[in-house]
């Protein structure tokens, strides 16, 4: 039988041992995840603004075209994107700004994308959410998302804000809910509340 | 043919017996998925795609033949109260190391597969082959028993993937094979019932062809 001081070593030594392993490891693959990252996050963007790109593009053409289309801007304390087409006259089609919040199982972090009025919705993609799949995981679907392009995000005595609910989409500012997925509508909705009330206060 | 000789002995035998006995019972007599029907919550979540159960097989192979490897070689120098927890540390930084590799160089399919690569660390193959073969067993042998059951479920992996995906979508690894007017997509295939309905035809008819159990007539 061996000693305890032993036990205790052999598992100090080998912890170690695996740590260094995977702190090695970590190091050599973190600049191929972050610019993996970068490229998720513009993919992201420039769906939400509905730009233009190859389907199946690489990160490289990705961050191209992102280059080449969209401008980083700060407006009060929120990072927006300007997308103005690389052959356009500078001006600016659409705007995208990032919301989050809580859902109902984790948080939840999208872009919003408006139109250059900034009061209409131009698209909006999920890039982080832990719904249940099936039911509040439906918000990630093209069948929920499209419902959102052409929508008001102020209502028609101009309060800010918009609605999740069934029978919504008969308002300017309203689309219909997730049946089943009350809770992750709810959430959502006030999570791009948040965001709305910042642009419109912000003019 | 005097160094095949020469090889057996340095090996233990290992071209000509226990080595053969090794592949054929992890890769078919014992086949872990079929047979021993371990680790199968994997094998019906990623199952939807051909390329996604190839990924995984391929890392449960990795993981498989590098914990096996190490559990060996430590074998005699494991103190035997805490040779479980050396066993996971062992299998969690394979499993680590594979899924870091596939979120640098194949984002695409890490996003796919989700939670289910970290998930192998806790599956029943891997660390029942490091408690059951590798402590017992000489290195080379351990890494044959480590190929043979990854291979094992990566095969079955791979029928029930190229099922599912040829039936739910009609395409094989993205192209398109059943299409046009005759065949319409069954979509229940690639989700969770279909998962079951494959797996439980696989396993019937890999059975069917193994035979009865001579042990269990006893």
């Amino acid at each position: 039988m061996k000693g305890n001081v032993y036990t205790l070593l052999y598992a100090f030594v080998l912890g170690t041992t695996c740590a260094l392993l995977l702190t090695a490891a970590s190091q050599f693959t973190t600049p191929y995840r972050d610019a993996n990252a970068k490229a998720e996050e513009v993919l992201n963007i420039l769906t939400a603004l509905k730009v233009p790109f190859e389907e199946g593009a690489s990160s490289e053409e990705l961050l191209n075209v992102f280059n080449g289309n969209i401008e980083e801007k700060q407006r009060g304390d929120m990072t927006i994107y300007e997308y103005s087409p690389a052959n356009g006259n500078g001006e600016v089609l659409a705007v995208v700004m990032r919301f989050a919040g809580p859902g109902l199982w984790g948080p939840v972090k999208g872009f919003l994308a408006l139109e250059s009025d900034l009061r209409t919705i131009r698209g909006l993609t999920f890039y982080e959410q832990e719904e249940t799949p099936g039911l509040g995981g439906e918000i990630v679907t093209d069948d929920f998302r499209s419902q959102f392009a052409g929508k008001s995000i102020v209502d028609e005595s101009n309060k800010a804000g918009i609605v999740i609910r069934g029978g919504g989409n008969k308002l300017i500012n309203g689309v219909d809910a997730i049946s089943g997925a009350t809770m992750t509508c709810d959430k959502v909705q006030q999570m791009l509340n948040k965001a709305i009330v910042k642009i419109v206060e912000n003019e | 043919m005097a160094g095949d000789q020469g090889g057996c002995k340095s090996c233990g035998g290992l071209c000509g017996g226990k080595g053969l006995v090794t592949l054929k019972d992890g890769a078919w007599t014992q086949n872990p998925l079929a047979i021993q029907v371990l680790g199968i919550c994997s094998a019906l979540a990623v199952t939807n795609k051909l390329e996604n159960s190839l990924v995984m097989g391929a890392a449960l192979i990795f993981v498989c033949v590098g914990s096996n490897l190490f559990v060996s070689l430590l074998r005699k120098h494991t103190p035997h109260r805490i040779r479980m927890i050396a066993e996971v540390a062992i299998i969690a930084t394979f499993v680590i190391l594979f899924d870091q590799l596939l979120k640098a160089f194949y984002w695409e399919m890490s996003k796919q597969l989700g939670p289910y690569v970290g998930l192998i660390i806790t599956n029943c193959i891997v660390m029942g082959r490091a408690e059951a073969f590798a402590l017992q067993n000489p290195p080379i042998l351990s890494i044959l028993d480590g190929l043979a059951n990854g291979f094992g479920y990566a095969v079955i992996l791979a029928i029930i993937g190229f099922f599912r995906e040829l039936l739910g979508t009609g395409k094989v690894m993205g192209h398109e094979i059943l299409s046009g007017n005759w065949y319409t997509p069954n979509q229940i295939m690639i989700l969770a019932p279909g998962a079951f309905f494959a797996l439980g035809i696989v396993i019937a008819i890999f059975n069917a062809l193994k035979g009865p159990d001579p042990q269990e007539n006893k």
